[in-house]
């Protein structure tokens, strides 16, 4: 079989593209041909992508649509004879860029305008989780399935070894773009709390590219002016040094506004980091038992349960052994058998 | 402790410490509201400015190495032409949200009218 990977773009660090690159292995080890194209191919992304204009499918190829935002020229090929599928990363409402970045906020807003579009115009409409699948079925999918985002483990980095604390003033963590709907002001308050209630020594490491320089500023000026020497925000780590950002790291903190699914929670997961996330999109279905929980992001609140994740050693030890269990229910394999499952029922042999 | 019991302990906490003075909060001058945008799609993906490569060609006889050149040329220029194409896009962006500001400020008039 051969299967096409369509995207809007293609670049260096994106999480989308990777994950086309991570089917593309599979494919490939199940023996399946085709190519990965791209609308737009940012000259970083390496040559695994050919513009999608070179794209030139047989009758019986399958069309895999991933989509993430808007994407004019990917909608062309929907009206192609082949049999396709759709992978809907999630679409962040544009509410959260007017203010900052217009440009996203369009996109946005096509993207979501477009989505009842791809969602009809495929054989199969996947979601990244089940909630991301309902809204396929809102935006009108005859079919709709529930693939995971593949996360190989292989390629994270070695966890702390059992039982090994890691010591030295508490570390909070947030790994994610810097954008208005993650929150990253309400964390910087919630970590202020922390420090003047409990850990005066503490630090906050914010790992994600910013959206914009100025966006990055203004987050990095609020962390200096509520907690002053105390916050840092780093961009484009190598997944090395991102490794040991997570084995530094106590607690993982999301006040999130918006997840379709959140791989950082499984990467906590393998890291042993416990996590405080707010209870958003498709959080809980990934979280499951393993995450403290919120539905309303009180700063206060956040702060207590952030000294609770530090210090409460049993607290910790129990929120560990569930989060390995939730790495079994996202476990690489299994993911790759649904992601086989979903192209399968595509392409119409099943 | 166990993680269900865990949200509940720490909302006593606060309690008790809010009671005894603490948990000030100290704001910061960055708020994040989200804005509920107004649904114009296809004026929205006219404002974005993204010229396709593919138009510029030639249309004389015989105009492939012109419409080569163009295009070479076009390249060598894109860096120039994306700050064009960003400052065009973000007036476009701008103007299109004041219209919709205005629209809406319009349909408010119009209902409070017999």
């Amino acid at each position: 079989m051969n299967v096409h990977q369509l995207l809007s773009g293609a670049g260096p660090v994106d999480a989308v593209t990777n994950q086309a690159r991570a089917y593309r292995r599979l494919f490939s080890e199940w023996g399946w041909g085709g190519g990965d194209h791209a609308v737009h191919v940012d000259p970083r992304a390496g040559r695994d992508f050919s513009p999608l204009a070179k794209l030139d499918p047989g009758p019986e190829d399958v069309l895999l649509f991933h989509f993430s935002a808007y994407a004019p020229k990917l909608a062309e090929w929907l009206d192609r004879p082949q049999r396709k599928l759709l992978v809907s990363h999630n679409i962040t409402p544009a509410r959260w860029f007017w203010d900052f970045e217009p440009m996203t906020a369009v996109q946005c807003t096509i993207g979501r305008e477009q989505l009842p579009r791809f969602a009809q115009g495929v054989d199969l409409a996947a979601g990244v989780s089940a909630y991301n699948a309902a809204e396929l079925a809102d935006a009108g999918a005859r079919e709709t399935a529930v693939v995971p985002i593949l996360v190989d483990r292989a390629r994270l980095g070695a966890p702390r070894p059992d039982g090994e604390e890691v010591s030295g003033p508490p570390h909070v963590l947030f790994v994610g773009r810097i954008t208005p709907h993650k929150r990253h002001d309400l964390l910087i308050r919630a970590f202020a709390l922390y420090r003047r209630e409990h850990a005066p020594d503490a630090r906050l490491m914010l790992v994600g590219e910013p959206l914009t320089p100025g966006y990055g500023e203004a987050i990095r000026a609020l962390g200096e002016r509520l907690a002053p020497g105390a916050v840092a925000i780093e961009s484009m780590l190598s997944s090395d040094q991102l490794a040991d950002r997570w084995r530094a790291a106590h607690v993982f903190v999301c006040l999130s506004e918006h997840e379709g699914f959140c791989i950082p929670l499984l990467e906590a997961f393998h890291f042993g980091v416990p996590v405080v996330a707010r209870a958003i999109g498709g959080i809980p279905e990934v979280a499951g038992d393993a995450v403290l929980l919120l539905d309303q992001p009180d700063p206060a609140l956040v702060a207590e349960l952030i000294h609770l994740a530090v210090s409460d050693a049993g607290l910790r030890g129990e929120l560990r052994g569930r989060g390995r269990a939730r790495l079994e229910v996202f476990e690489f394999a299994r993911t790759a058998a649904k992601l086989r499952e979903s192209v399968d029922r595509a392409a119409g042999s099943v | 402790m166990k993680p269900e019991d865990a949200v509940a302990a720490a909302r006593a906490e606060v309690a008790r410490r809010k009671a005894e003075g603490g948990y000030a909060e100290s704001g910061g001058e960055l708020t994040i509201e989200p804005m509920d945008q107004v649904s114009r799609a296809m004026l929205m993906e006219w404002a974005l400015v993204e010229p396709d490569m593919d138009k510029l060609r030639s249309t004389r006889r015989l105009g492939g190495p012109i419409t080569w050149l163009k295009r070479l040329l076009a390249r060598g220029l894109q860096q120039y032409h994306n700050e064009v194409n960003y400052q065009q896009t973000r007036f476009n962006i701008h103007v299109l949200r004041k219209l919709i500001e205005l629209e809406d400020r319009v349909e408010r008039v119009e209902r409070r009218e017999p």
